[in-house]
């Protein structure tokens, strides 16, 4: 090997690293250094108080964001496991079945995880809709009526239907992801399976599920994580947390608390309390699976 | 007689199946292709019937969505933030990257950990730390700043994904080409990143599908309606016309947007799908 060529290093890595370092690590850093002090509008930098754990203390007296956090536990308990279980039997399918047009169905049910999530949220909205809303329609053409309702104006409702978007959206991203890890267990595995007399849903649950368990231990820690993440832009284009915070989740309550009321320093708090959450739970996922990668 | 018996229950189950596969195909269409129908309708025929199809396939709300609603000028500026924040991710991503996977010196590591534990932290929860400090350097509004701000929240997995696929590739053609006295810039430029094309274009569509639907930060660091990008542009028409109940430009703009990202499905779906395994895109 040839002297390493410092200058040539030196001249790749520094810029990235410089930009990553402004734009990346000091507004972290400065994300929570905000949540240990009152910053507003009015008082950012050196007017801004240093006030340690009151925004933390303070959030569980806030009746919004206690509201906030049930409504994304309520979508982290629901929205993974729905997710995944579909995807896994659609990739299930893509894999072992016969179907002439597996590739078709393929293209089809991706396609949504790269629709723009303003669009899926809005497309979703009509989905909703009091009057015009494809559910509604579908309900009255069922001789059903009376189950009708403003799905999007109702607190019980608001927020199964930002789950029900994210849902839609996300099943095509993991079957994809899923698919491959199907493809990689060896057809032995499979055909043995089918010797002792498997049936389809035998090897489903008998030979994909535990096979895939660490794979499905990943997905489902990037899905905890994309749900807190996503559900932000839905909740926001929707139904802006609305009515009365009934379909609010953290990060669109950490918004509407920093943007709308300028409040800095607690919105900071509130994202810093989402991260740490998200963090915990990747790692106990991570432990749970097993994977020690 | 048993064998008979057989094939007729696979293909009974075959199109059991068929059937289901076909309802989910319905389900993950529907509500795209009843937007796709309502963006050609007047305004009466959908609110007459917004079930029934349009009584002929004219283009008013498209011209609607482009001169009135200022999709023409989201649009353009989606297009510029897009190729521009491509640009500068490429630039500054590819040279670490293959540092990175080449030497090893000192922070090497360190630089390596640091690209890995960021691929989860999510723009969002930074997006108000960069809005103060966009605003104190002058820099909302401009779309020049927020393309830079979008190739940086980029690189975490983009490097992660190249030092990986740099790593695999073998070295003898760049040690010739440094025998035959390449400098070090020609053996990056001309034999790296040719070998690297596959890589490279993963990268580059997962990161630009990103770019173009993008939503927190461009809702945070733009403000102007002028330099709008269309996710916003988009969120804030429906946001209007809400109230307005003219939904034409609305439905067109919705597919304005998803005219892009269907071509490049269609054309990169192989690479798409990779990256996929790579864990790009959103989340």
């Amino acid at each position: 090997m040839t002297k390493k060529p410092k200058l040539f290093i030196a001249v790749c890595t520094l810029p990235a690293l410089l930009l990553t370092i402004i734009f990346m690590l000091a507004p972290m850093c400065n994300a929570v250094y905000l949540s240990f002090t009152n910053s507003t509008a009015l008082s950012v930098g050196s007017n801004s108080k240093f006030v340690f754990l009151d925004n933390y203390k303070y959030m569980f007296q806030d009746k919004l964001f206690i509201l906030a956090l049930q409504n994304t536990l309520k979508l982290m308990a629901v929205v993974p496991v729905i997710t995944l279980f579909f995807s896994l039997i659609f990739a299930f399918i893509l894999t072992q079945s016969k179907l002439k047009e597996k590739s078709f169905y393929r293209l089809i049910f991706f396609f949504p995880s790269i629709v723009s999530l303003t669009v899926v949220g809005i497309v979703w909205s009509f989905v909703f809709n009091p009057t015009k809303g494809i559910l509604n329609h579908l309900l009255e053409i069922l001789n059903l009526s009376s189950l009708q309702k403003a799905w999007l104006g109702d607190s019980k409702t608001a927020l199964w239907c930002i789950a029900a978007a994210l849902i839609w959206q996300a099943i095509g991203y993991y079957m994809v992801m899923h698919v491959a890890a199907i493809d990689g267990i060896s057809s032995e595995v499979y055909e043995a399976a089918a010797i002792d007399g498997a049936n389809s849903v035998q090897k489903f649950f008998l030979v994909t599920i535990p096979m895939l368990k660490n794979t499905i231990g990943i997905t489902y820690v990037l899905s905890l994580s994309g749900t807190i993440n996503l559900s932000f832009t839905l909740s926001n284009v929707m139904t802006a947390g609305g009515p009365n915070g009934a379909s609010s989740v953290l990060l669109q309550y950490m918004y509407t608390q920093g943007m709308r009321n300028a409040n800095y320093g607690y919105a900071m708090a509130i994202a810093m309390f989402t991260l740490a959450i998200a963090v915990i739970l990747a790692v106990i996922s991570r432990k749970m699976t097993g994977n020690k990668e | 007689m048993k064998r008979h018996k057989r094939n007729v229950k696979s293909i009974a189950s075959k199109i059991v199946l068929r059937i289901i596969m076909i309802l989910f195909t319905i389900i993950f269409l529907f509500p795209l292709i009843w937007n796709l129908i309502s963006s050609f309708k007047t305004n009466t025929e959908y609110l007459t019937n917004p079930y029934a199809l349009p009584s002929a396939l004219q283009l008013d709300n498209y011209i609607a969505a482009m001169e009135k609603a200022n999709m023409a000028s989201y649009f353009g500026n989606s297009v510029y933030v897009v190729l521009l924040a491509t640009i500068l991710l490429l630039l500054f991503a590819v040279p670490i990257s293959y540092v990175l996977a080449r030497y090893k010196f000192r922070g090497s590591k360190l630089i390596i950990t640091i690209y890995m534990g960021c691929i989860f932290l999510q723009a969002t929860y930074i997006m108000i730390p960069l809005f103060l400090q966009l605003k104190a350097i002058n820099a909302l509004n401009n779309l020049s700043a927020l393309s830079l701000v979008y190739a940086v929240m980029q690189f975490p997995f983009t490097i992660f994904t190249l030092h990986g696929f740099i790593s695999t590739l073998p070295s003898e053609y760049e040690e010739a080409a440094r025998i035959d006295g390449a400098s070090n810039f020609k053996i990056l430029t001309r034999i790296v990143v040719p070998l690297c094309k596959p890589g490279i274009s993963t990268v580059t569509m997962l990161a630009a599908m990103g770019f173009w639907n993008e939503y927190p930060l461009a809702l945070v660091l733009l403000t102007d309606e002028a330099k709008k990008t269309l996710p916003i542009g988009l969120a804030n028409l429906y946001e209007v016309q809400k109230y307005a109940t003219d939904w034409g430009a609305l439905f067109a703009g919705l597919i304005i947007v998803l005219i892009p990202t269907m071509i490049i499905y269609l054309f990169g779906q192989k690479y798409l799908l990779q990256g996929i395994g790579a864990g790009g895109l959103k989340g």
